[in-house]
């Protein structure tokens, strides 16, 4: 699935109407502050496109709102789309350490074939890249499963593409003018 | 080779004739056995067009050869059961969801409906006589030669099937995929790649800040049109902003596959390492300097 350009447009307006928002208390501020709000504005838009169908989506939505709650709120009011802030979302998946110790330490002590522990080390591996992976993806910490967990960053894959896109496009438009 | 699980389903949403190949691999017993097959499933065509499908997969000649036979010869024994008009009925209620023939009923709570519906597969089975005809919402599942037809074996093999369907998704999406064999290296990849486009997000949200400190956006000027001209941004203009990435010093990507972004596929990842040190020579530094000064 690749970004579609009806997606592209509905990302952009929703990101100019962010930064409409912004533009008021723009107008002394530093480049980092100018470059969090506009990328603020840019995450919005792009968590707002799926409507909170999307467990990333959420999870992004809540992560700028702790950030930035009131700018969030106005920006959301501007998409019309205020519901998305109060959606829930799925309790955190919590690892107790100890247990996971001692439970690895058990089946340590069966003994194992050659082929056995590679199939072993396979899974080690596998595991430690989808944790990886949660972290990575916004809200991956919330998935309970990897069936959900590959869904999620597919779509989020393809809203980051959407993004970058419209962003990329941006910028050389305004290159573009200045070199004129 | 076996089939997986959802790609028997897809067979089951096809409908199409049946092959000569196919009723010679039968032989003339298994015409009649096709005949006996037909009248039990009554007009159930869907089911039916399945078995059709096997000689579509060419090189499993072999496989699909024996197992035919031996799915040919278990179609007879839920005949002499005594709920078998019950079956024809609830298979044809059961329609619309391309349900196969009950060789075992499994109770498997789906996560989704269709893919609830799929898992109903046409195949080779070694199972056991079905049991009692149980209610629609059930799903069916038919377990494979030599493997256990567990309640838990079946739905971990669901599961891993699932997953890699996903998988073969984000193979198509992320660029470089198709070198990486094997669950951890296609990992390994889409976390690399998702890092590297929410690194271009910081940087090109930077940039645009540091290039329109108003943060006005002409945009409304520029018809929908030529923004779509934009969208499609030449080669160069790209290749710019890729240098720019490159520099970023964040960055600490392995080797990376980045054609996809350049919008050919040809570039690999070495290549691409000598052309990025050209450009980033040759290019604007202005906003890059901009950027370093800040930090």
């Amino acid at each position: 699935m690749q970004p579609t350009s009806s997606m592209n447009e509905e990302f952009l307006k929703k990101w100019q109407m962010g930064l409409q928002i912004f533009r008021p208390s723009i107008d002394n501020t530093s480049v980092h502050e100018r470059k969090k709000a506009i990328k603020l504005s840019a995450d919005v838009a792009m968590a707002s496109l799926r409507k909170g169908t999307t467990c990333w989506s959420r999870a992004l939505i809540e992560k700028t709102a702790t950030e930035d709650n009131f700018l969030v709120r106005q920006m959301l009011s501007g998409i019309k789309a205020e519901a998305l802030i109060n959606k829930k979302l799925p309790k955190k998946i919590v690892c107790h350490r100890k247990i996971v110790r001692r439970s690895k330490k058990i089946l340590r002590r069966k003994s194992k074939s050659a082929s056995e522990e590679a199939a072993a080390k396979a899974k080690r591996l596998v595991k430690r890249r989808t944790q990886g992976l949660r972290n990575v993806v916004p809200g991956g910490e919330l998935m309970s499963n990897d069936v959900l967990l590959l869904q999620e960053t597919l779509d989020y894959i393809v809203s980051l593409q959407t993004q970058v896109n419209v962003m990329r496009s941006i910028v050389d438009a305004a290159e573009a003018e200045i070199e004129r | 080779m076996d089939l997986s699980v959802l790609d028997r389903l897809k067979w089951l949403q096809q409908q199409q004739m049946v092959s000569p190949e196919f009723l010679q691999i039968l032989g003339s017993d298994g015409r009649e056995e096709l005949k006996r097959v037909e009248s039990y499933l009554g007009n159930n065509n869907d089911e039916l067009q399945s078995f059709r499908h096997f000689p579509e997969f060419g090189p499993d000649y072999d496989t699909t050869d024996g197992c035919i036979s031996r799915t040919s010869s278990f179609q007879m024994e839920p005949v002499k059961n005594s709920g078998h008009n019950r079956a024809i009925s609830l298979q044809n209620k059961r329609k619309p969801e391309g349900k196969t023939e009950k060789r075992e009923k499994k109770k498997i709570k789906a996560e989704d409906e269709t893919e609830s519906s799929m898992k109903g597969k046409t195949n080779m089975s070694n199972t056991e006589t079905s049991s009692e005809i149980q209610k629609p919402d059930y799903i069916h599942v038919r377990a494979r030669r030599g493997e256990a037809t567990d309640r838990h074996s079946l739905a971990e093999r669901a599961r891993r099937e699932k997953i890699s369907k996903k998988m073969k998704c984000l193979q198509d999406i992320v660029p470089g995929c198709n070198k990486v064999t094997g669950k951890a290296g296609m990992l390994d990849e889409i976390i690399n790649y998702v890092q590297s486009l929410q690194q271009q997000v910081e940087f090109l949200s930077m940039k645009l800040s540091v290039i329109n400190p108003e943060l006005e956006c002409h945009i409304d000027d520029l018809s929908a049109k030529q923004f779509q001209a934009y969208f499609t941004a030449e080669a160069d203009s790209k290749q710019s902003i890729m240098a720019d990435f490159r520099s970023f010093p964040l960055h600490q990507q392995g080797s990376i596959d980045y054609s996809v972004m350049n919008g050919t596929k040809d570039q690999t990842s070495s290549s691409w390492e000598t052309h990025s040190q050209c450009l980033y020579n040759s290019l604007r530094t202005d906003s890059v300097t901009n950027f370093f000064s800040l930090k």
